[in-house]
C-alpha cells in the first residue's frame, strides 16, 4: 500500500525495538519515580526532614533531563520509526485510538510542564504547594500509563473489537486490566533502581542516603514480585491461545528466555542488596542494575511483540500491512482475498505491474522474473525478514541480519526455486506465518528471487542434512 | 494506478472517529503551540552562541538565560509536537505515511538528531554556560536542531507532491527502499519557518521576559531595558526578512500549488505588520503580553497558510479533508473531552505556580490564595479523572456487546 523502507544496515523493525526499549524504561520511570518522590517528599514535609530535599533535587534534575523529555522523544521516535517501517500498522492504531492518544498527550503535557515547574520551584514555594506538585506528577504519570496500556494490549488481544468494531472494546481489551496493574508494579522496580542510582550519587556520609536506598530496595522488590505474580496468574491467562502457542516455536528464540531470567534474577538481587545492606550499593552497582534492567525490558518487550506474530493487530492486519480478516461491523473487507484473485503486482499503489519493472536498471538482476520477485519479497516479506543485502551487516565472514530469508531457507535446504515454491504454497501451515498473497506467477517470481538470494548470500549448498520443516515448531522464523 | 485512486485507496479503512474538519482545526491550533517552542529553541540557541561570542556583561547575562531556556524549549517543542503529528496522521495519512516511507532513513534518524541536539543543549547549560566553556556543544546543538527542522521540512514537502512519488520510489519500476534521498524542499519556506521564525520567537520571548522580570522589586531595570531594546531591534529586522521570505515562498511553492497570490500577499503583509508592531512600540519593556498575543496570532495565520497550500496541492487529485470517511465514536469523544478539561486546568495551575514563584525572590515566594484554591480543585479533578476512566472501562467490559 505504501512505499517500503527496509531499513539500512539494520532492519527497520530493529530500529523500532531499540527506540521502544528506551521509551519503556524512560516512560515507566516517570510514573514510578513520581510516586516514589511523592512518598519521600511527604515524609520530608510531615517529619520535617529537610535533607530529603537534596535527594529530591537530584532526582528531579535527572528525571527532567533524562526521563520525561527522553520519554516523550522516544515516544515520538516510535511513531516515526513505525511510520517509516510499517505505516499501515501504526495507521490502524491511530485511526482507532487518536482521541485516546490525544488524551494521553494532555497527560504528557502535565508530566513535562509539571517536572519543569517541580524542579524550578523546589524550595522556592511553600512545602505544601510543592507537595501538591509532586502529587500532580504522580497522577499525571499514571494517567499516561492508563491511556497507553489499552493501545498496547489491543495489538495482542483486540477481543470483542474483532466482532463489534467498537473502539472502547478494543481499548478495554482482555489484557488491558492485568497489563495495567502489572506495568504499574513493574514501574516500582524500575523506580527502585533509579532511586538507588540517584541516592548513590549523594555523599556516603549523607544522613538520608541509607534510608532512601533501603526504601527504594523494598518498594522495588515488592513491585517486582507483584509484577511477576500478576503476569503469571492474570496476564498470561488472558493472552490468546494462538499467541501462547507461538512461545513453543522457533519464532521465540531461547536466548530471549535466558535474557529475561538472568535479568530478573540480577534485578531482584540488586534490590535485595539495597533493602538489606543499603550502604553496600555504589554508583557502579546502581548503573549496572540499570543496564540489566534495560536488557530485561528489551527481552520482555520483544516477547510481547513476538506473541502476536505475524500480525500487527492480532486477527486483523498482518506485518505485510494488509487487512487479512475483514471487520464487517465497520464495513471493512479482507484486502488479501481481493489480491489473491487479482495478484498484487499493479494492484497496490506502490507495487508496480510486472511489465513496469525493468530488470536492467538501475539495479541489475539476472532476469526480469528475479527483479519482479524482489518486488514481491519487499512487499510481502520485508516486514519481518531481511530480504536483501541492504539490511545485512557483515562482521568478518558472518552476516548479521534479522530473520534473514536466505539463511532460513539454507537451514532447511530449500536451495532451489522448486523447493522454495513448495514452501510458499504451504506457508499458512506455519503458526507464525500467513498464506502467501497473490497468484501463481507471483509465487514463481518470488521463488526465483529467493533462489537467487540463497545462492548470492549463502554460497553453494553444503551436503549437511536438512533441518526439519515441520509446520509446528519448525525452524523457520516468523 | 492513477494518483487519485491511490490516495483514496491509501486512506485507512477505519476512518476518523469524529468530523475530519475538527481534526484539521486541532491540527492548526496544536501546530501553533508546537512551532512556537521549536523556533524558540532555535532562536534561544543562536542568542546563546552570540552572547558568549561577544562576551559583554549584559550579553553574557542574557546568553546564560537563553542557555537555560534552550533545552526547556526543545523539551516543550517535542511534547507539543505530539498532538499535531497525531491529528496529521488521522486526516492526511496517505501523504504523511508515503513521505515518511520514501524518506525512511531520515524519518527514523530524526528523533536521534533531536535527542542529540537536546543533550548538547543541556550539557552546555549545565557544564558550560556558568563559565562560558564548551561552546561547541551549544553550536552542535543548534546544528542538530536545524537538521531536525530540515528533515521535517523535507517530509512536509514530499507529502504534498504525490504525483512524483512513484518516480522517486521506483524509477523504471525498481524500488529504492533505502529512504536516504531528500526528494523535495523549498528554500523560501524553510527560511521563513525556521531561522526567521526562530529570530522572532526569541525576540518575543525577550519582550515577555523583560515585562515579567520588571515586576520584581529587585529587578535590574537597566539590564531589562537593554534586553527589550535588542529584542525590539531583532524583531524589526527579522520581520522585514520574514516578509521577504514569505513572498519568496509564495512565488515558488505557493505558485506551484496554484495559490501563489494568496500566499504571497498574506505572508508579505504579515511580516510588514509585525515590523510595524515592533517599530511602533517605543517602550518595549511594557509590551510582553501584547507581543505574545500578536505572535501567536501570526503563527495561526502561518498555520492556516500551510493548510491552504496542502489542501490546494491535494485538491488537484480529488483529496479533500471534508471527504475523509468518519464514524463518530462517542466513547473516544467523551474521553478526549473530559481529559481536555482536566488537562488544561492542571496546566494552567502549573503555569500560575511558576509565574507567581518567579515574581519574588526565593525566600519570599508565596502562592496566592486564589491560585491555591484553584490548584486544589484542579488536582481533585485529576484524581476524579481516574474514576471516570474506570467507569468507562466497566461500561466497555460489562455493557458493550
Amino acid at each position: 500500500m505504501y512505499p517500503t523502507w527496509e531499513g539500512l544496515g539494520v532492519h527497520s523493525t530493529m530500529f523500532v525495538a531499540v527506540i521502544a526499549a528506551f521509551h519503556v524504561i524512560a516512560s515507566h520511570l516517570t510514573v514510578g519515580a513520581a510516586w516514589f518522590n511523592f512518598y519521600v517528599e511527604r515524609r520530608a514535609y510531615r517529619e520535617n526532614r529537610p535533607e530529603l530535599y537534596q535527594y529530591l533535587r537530584k532526582s528531579a534534575m535527572g528525571l527532567l533531563v533524562f526521563s520525561y523529555v527522553w520519554g516523550a522523544m522516544t515516544g515520538v521516535g516510535i511513531w516515526q520509526s513505525t511510520t517509516a517501517g510499517n505505516p499501515r500498522g501504526i495507521s490502524t492504531l491511530i485511526h482507532n485510538f487518536v482521541l485516546f492518544w490525544g488524551s494521553e498527550w494532555y497527560m504528557f503535557l502535565i508530566d513535562v510542564v509539571g517536572i519543569i515547574v517541580y524542579y524550578y520551584t523546589l524550595e522556592k514555594v511553600d512545602p505544601k504547594t510543592h507537595l501538591r506538585l509532586a502529587f500532580i506528577l504522580a497522577l499525571g504519570g499514571t494517567g499516561t500509563l492508563s491511556l497507553i496500556v489499552g493501545i498496547l494490549g489491543f495489538k495482542l488481544s483486540p477481543g470483542k473489537w474483532l466482532e463489534n468494531g467498537e473502539v472502547l472494546s478494543g481499548f478495554y481489551n482482555p489484557t488491558f486490566w492485568p497489563q495495567y496493574f502489572m506495568r504499574f508494579a513493574l514501574m516500582q522496580a524500575i523506580t527502585g533502581a533509579w532511586a538507588i542510582l540517584m541516592a548513590s550519587r549523594l555523599p556516603r556520609d549523607f544522613p538520608e542516603r541509607r534510608h532512601i536506598i533501603r526504601w527504594a530496595g523494598i518498594i522495588g522488590l515488592v513491585g517486582l514480585a507483584a509484577a511477576l505474580l500478576i503476569g503469571r496468574v492474570w496476564y498470561w491467562h488472558n493472552i490468546p491461545a494462538r499467541s501462547k502457542g507461538l512461545l513453543s516455536t522457533k519464532a521465540f528464540p531461547a536466548v530471549t528466555v535466558q535474557i529475561l531470567v538472568v535479568g530478573l534474577v540480577f534485578t531482584a538481587l540488586g534490590l535485595l542488596l539495597a533493602a538489606w545492606r543499603p550502604s553496600r550499593h555504589t554508583r557502579v552497582s546502581a548503573i549496572g542494575m540499570f543496564f540489566v534492567l534495560f536488557t530485561t525490558v528489551f527481552g520482555a518487550e520483544r516477547t510481547r511483540e513476538i506473541l502476536r506474530k505475524p500480525d500487527v493487530v492480532n486477527g486483523y492486519i498482518s506485518s505485510n500491512q494488509l487487512v487479512f480478516n475483514g471487520l464487517p461491523a465497520r464495513g471493512i473487507e479482507s484486502e488479501e482475498a481481493r489480491l489473491d484473485e487479482t495478484g498484487i503486482l499493479g494492484h497496490l499503489p506502490f507495487v508496480p505491474a510486472a511489465d513496469e519493472i525493468d530488470a536492467n536498471a538501475p539495479k541489475e538482476f539476472p532476469s526480469h522474473e528475479i527483479a519482479v520477485g524482489r518486488q514481491i519479497a519487499i512487499m510481502e516479506c520485508s516486514g519481518c525478514h531481511s530480504v536483501s543485502d541492504q539490511t545485512v551487516i557483515h562482521v568478518g565472514d558472518t552476516q548479521v541480519a534479522l530473520r534473514q530469508q536466505s539463511a532460513l531457507l539454507r537451514k532447511i535446504s530449500a536451495n532451489d526455486a522448486a523447493s522454495i515454491r513448495a514452501l510458499i504454497d504451504n506457508l499458512g501451515t506455519y503458526p507464525f506465518m500467513h498464506d502467501f498473497v497473490g497468484n501463481d506467477d507471483e509465487k514463481d517470481a518470488l521463488a526465483a528471487y529467493l533462489e537467487y538470494m540463497v545462492d548470492r548470500q549463502q554460497g553453494p549448498p553444503t551436503t549437511l542434512p536438512p533441518t526439519t520443516i515441520a509446520p509446528t515448531g519448525g525452524s523457520h522464523g516468523g | 494506478m492513477e494518483v487519485d485512486d491511490a490516495l483514496r485507496m491509501m486512506r485507512d479503512p477505519l476512518g476518523a472517529p469524529f468530523y475530519p474538519q475538527v481534526f484539521q482545526v486541532l491540527l492548526v491550533i496544536t501546530w501553533v503551540i508546537h512551532i512556537f517552542f521549536v523556533t524558540l529553541a532555535v532562536g534561544a540557541s543562536v542568542s546563546t552562541i552570540w552572547g558568549f561570542r561577544r562576551g559583554g556583561e549584559y550579553e553574557l547575562r542574557l546568553a546564560r538565560s537563553t542557555a537555560r531556556l534552550t533545552p526547556s524549549a526543545v523539551g516543550l517543542g517535542i511534547v507539543t509536537g505530539i498532538a499535531p503529528l497525531l491529528f496529521l496522521q488521522t486526516i492526511y495519512d496517505p501523504i504523511w505515511y508515503a513521505s515518511n516511507a520514501l524518506t525512511g532513513f531520515w524519518s527514523v534518524i530524526f528523533i536521534l538528531v533531536v535527542a542529540s541536539g537536546y543533550t548538547c543543549a543541556y550539557v552546555f547549560y549545565l557544564k558550560g554556560s556558568p563559565e562560558g566553556r564548551l561552546l561547541w556543544t551549544s553550536v552542535a546543538g543548534l546544528v542538530l536542531l536545524l537538521l531536525a527542522g530540515w528533515i521535517m521540512h523535507v517530509l512536509a514537502s514530499v507529502s504534498i507532491r504525490p504525483e512524483q512519488w512513484r518516480q522517486w520510489y521506483a524509477p523504471d519500476g525498481v524500488a529504492d527502499t533505502r529512504g536516504i534521498q531528500f526528494h523535495a524542499a523549498n528554500a523560501g519556506r524553510v527560511t521563513f519557518l525556521l531561522p526567521l521564525q526562530g529570530a522572532l520567537s526569541v525576540a518575543i520571548a525577550g519582550l515577555v521576559y523583560t515585562w515579567y522580570r520588571s515586576k520584581r522589586a529587585d529587578a535590574d531595570r537597566e539590564f531589562l531595558t537593554w534586553v527589550a531594546a535588542r529584542a525590539r531591534r531583532v524583531g524589526i529586522v527579522a520581520s522585514l526578512l520574514y516578509s521577504a521570505a514569505g513572498v519568496w515562498w509564495g512565488l515558488t511553492e505557493g505558485a506551484e500549488m496554484k495559490v501563489g497570490i494568496e500566499v504571497t500577499v498574506t505572508l508579505g503583509a504579515l511580516g510588514l505588520a509585525l515590523a510595524a508592531f515592533f517599530a511602533l512600540h517605543r517602550n518595549p519593556v511594557a509590551i510582553g503580553p501584547r507581543a505574545i498575543a500578536a505572535w501567536f496570532g501570526s503563527l495561526a495565520v502561518v498555520a492556516v497558510v500551510r493548510e491552504v497550500i496542502r489542501s490546494s496541492a491535494l485538491a488537484e487529485f480529488g483529496y479533500r479533508v471534508a471527504d475523509y470517511p468518519f464514524r463518530v465514536d462517542w466513547g473516544s469523544v467523551a474521553m478526549f473531552g473530559v481529559t481536555s478539561v482536566v488537562g488544561v486546568s492542571i496546566i494552567v495551575y502549573l503555569v500560575l505556580v511558576l509565574y507567581q514563584a518567579g515574581l519574588r525572590s526565593a525566600d519570599q515566594a508565596t502562592i496566592s490564595l486564589r491560585v491555591d484554591r484553584f490548584g486544589r480543585v484542579a488536582t481533585g479533578m485529576l484524581g476524579a479523572w481516574f474514576g471516570f476512566f474506570l467507569l468507562v472501562g466497566l461500561y466497555a467490559v460489562l455493557v458493550l456487546k
